[in-house]
């Protein structure tokens, strides 16, 4: 596990390049947090860490926004789903190509997204906005540890 | 060409819905079957959800469409359906079911972008629509300024880098406890509230470009609510009606400011926030004060419809912009930026 503070919107998205800088094809990101703590700050960082010069928005309504980067990255949101829904999507059938899968208000508890996968967890510092946040950084399975370790360098 | 008549189907998101309209203008029949009470017991729209109910409508709403408008499936000259952006599951059901009824009746198949289908909307309404024009398209996925030459070419000259306008509402109405849909809740909430009791940002970002930020907006009014509480004087009514008017008047001064720089005389407003009452008051004020001609959709042909679709599909119909049997759908809002010109780009599967 590893704890990072990001100060400012700015300090997030340049936490987001330098993640992305450690990124490979096939990699998946979870990104947990409340509303406002700056989830979709980070994907931005880390898709201009890939040189993507396109807009990256909230996925919210979309479901799923693609960024023809290379590796190409899955940018998900499932604040508007329910669990049972994800089986509907076809959501796996792009989580299994060669791409950066990264979800944001993933669904945790289902059976149907890689058990293996670094998870981000963003939250506020005395439940208030004005103020920094706390970024936790969780690698599950054997790919992601040495990514943390790379990280805190 | 006169007397086409185009069946339009859409499904990309809470709406199933089937339309048959003449000549890109005329409609003769507009069946929408909301989904919206289902979607309010789980406090946003569920795409599971809504393509179980695409599927179980389909039949029924274009079955409707056929009677409403007093027609044989065989009158109809071909057949249009969104394929682009929306939610997958149900942008499947309306693209499957178009591309079986076209095959069967051995009609052409068109494929329509929702987003040009919401700024047609206007065309079904005015015949005096003067180019070029501004048009804001504002929904809960989109939020865009586009420089329009004609009725089906445009540029884009800003969007949101963050969360649409439609978004914003709907986080904050289910933030607030107002629940879904956010923006009519919103607005009826601040109809009994009072702006400027409260302050939040007007969020311009450059001054000179025509692009929106709606994220801060809704983190301001999520601190703001939470210090409120703090302190135990929320006021839900008078939130609101300070939120509202905090979008409002950043989407009004950058369209009228748009309208300005590239000198056009004509405004169109498009998409579901274009029913917001006070989006629509405060864009007619400015644009009399700016000598500016404004055009919005009624509020049935603001929100999802097929009789936009089918509209459309006129101008692609006249043509010869057909799709290919083998079209498929695409969920991604990229694919926005600009019109395809031609078929391989609009509908062959990449």
């Amino acid at each position: 596990m590893l704890e990072l503070i990001a100060d400012t919107a700015s300090s997030m998205h340049n936490l987001g390049k330098k993640l992305a800088s450690l990124l490979k094809a096939r990699d998946v990101l979870y990104l947990d947090g409340d509303l406002g703590v700056g989830k979709t700050t980070l994907v931005q960082g880390i898709a201009q860490g890939l040189n993507y010069e396109g807009l990256v928005t909230s996925p919210t309504f979309t479901i799923m926004n693609i960024y023809p980067t290379n590796p190409e990255i899955y940018h998900y949101d499932f604040y508007r789903l329910e669990i049972e829904d994800l089986d509907d999507l076809g959501l796996t059938d792009y989580v299994e190509q060669d791409g950066i899968t990264i979800i944001e208000w993933p669904k945790l508890d289902s059976d149907l997204l890689p058990e293996d996968a670094l998870i981000v967890t963003i939250s506020l510092l005395d439940d208030d906005y004005d103020r920094a946040r706390k970024v936790v950084f969780t690698a599950v399975g054997e790919r992601y540890q040495p990514l943390l370790e790379e990280l805190k360098d | 060409m006169d007397n086409i008549k185009i069946l339009g189907i859409e499904t990309s998101c809470d709406e199933t819905a089937a339309s048959i309209v003449q000549d890109g203008k005329e409609i003769l029949a507009n069946i929408i079957n909301s989904q919206i009470p289902i979607h309010q017991q789980f406090g946003g729209v569920v795409p599971e959800v809504a393509s179980r109910k695409h599927i179980e409508s389909i039949a029924f709403v274009v079955a409707e469409a056929f009677k409403e408008a007093n027609l044989e499936y065989a009158d109809i000259d071909a057949v249009a359906v969104t394929n682009r952006p929306g939610l997958i599951g149900a942008l499947l059901v309306g693209l499957s079911f178009a591309k079986a009824f076209a095959y069967a009746l051995d009609k052409p198949l068109i494929a329509v972008n929702h987003l040009y289908g919401h700024i047609y909307a206007n065309f079904l309404e005015y015949e005096d629509i003067k180019f070029p024009a501004v048009c804001l398209v504002v929904s809960g996925g989109h939020t865009s300024l586009l420089l329009m030459e004609d009725a089906t070419s445009y540029e884009v000259i800003g969007a949101t880098l963050d969360d649409a306008a439609g978004e914003a509402f709907d986080k904050v109405a289910r933030f607030m406890g107002l629940g879904y849909p956010g923006g009519p809740l919103v607005q009826k909430a601040a109809e009994t509230g009072q702006a400027g009791l409260v302050t939040l940002p007007r969020v311009y970002l450059d001054r000179d470009d025509f692009n929106f930020s709606f994220s801060g907006l809704k983190t301001a009014t999520m601190n703001l609510w939470k210090k409120l509480e703090r302190q135990g004087s929320q006021n839900v009514n008078d939130m609101a009606a300070e939120f509202q008017t905090a979008l409002v008047e950043v989407l009004v001064a950058k369209t009228i400011k748009a309208a300005n720089k590239y000198q056009v005389d004509n405004i169109l407003l498009a998409g579901g926030v274009a029913a917001n009452s006070k989006l629509r008051d405060l864009m007619a004020e400015e644009a009399r004060a700016n000598k500016l001609k404004l055009y919005y959709p009624s509020l049935k042909l603001c929100t999802d419809n097929a009789a936009m679709i089918a509209g459309v599909a006129y101008h692609d119909f006249v043509n010869g912009r057909f799709a290919p049997l083998n079209l498929n759908a695409y969920p991604s809002q990229m694919s926005l930026l600009k019109r395809p010109v031609d078929i391989v780009d609009n509908s062959v599967d990449k």
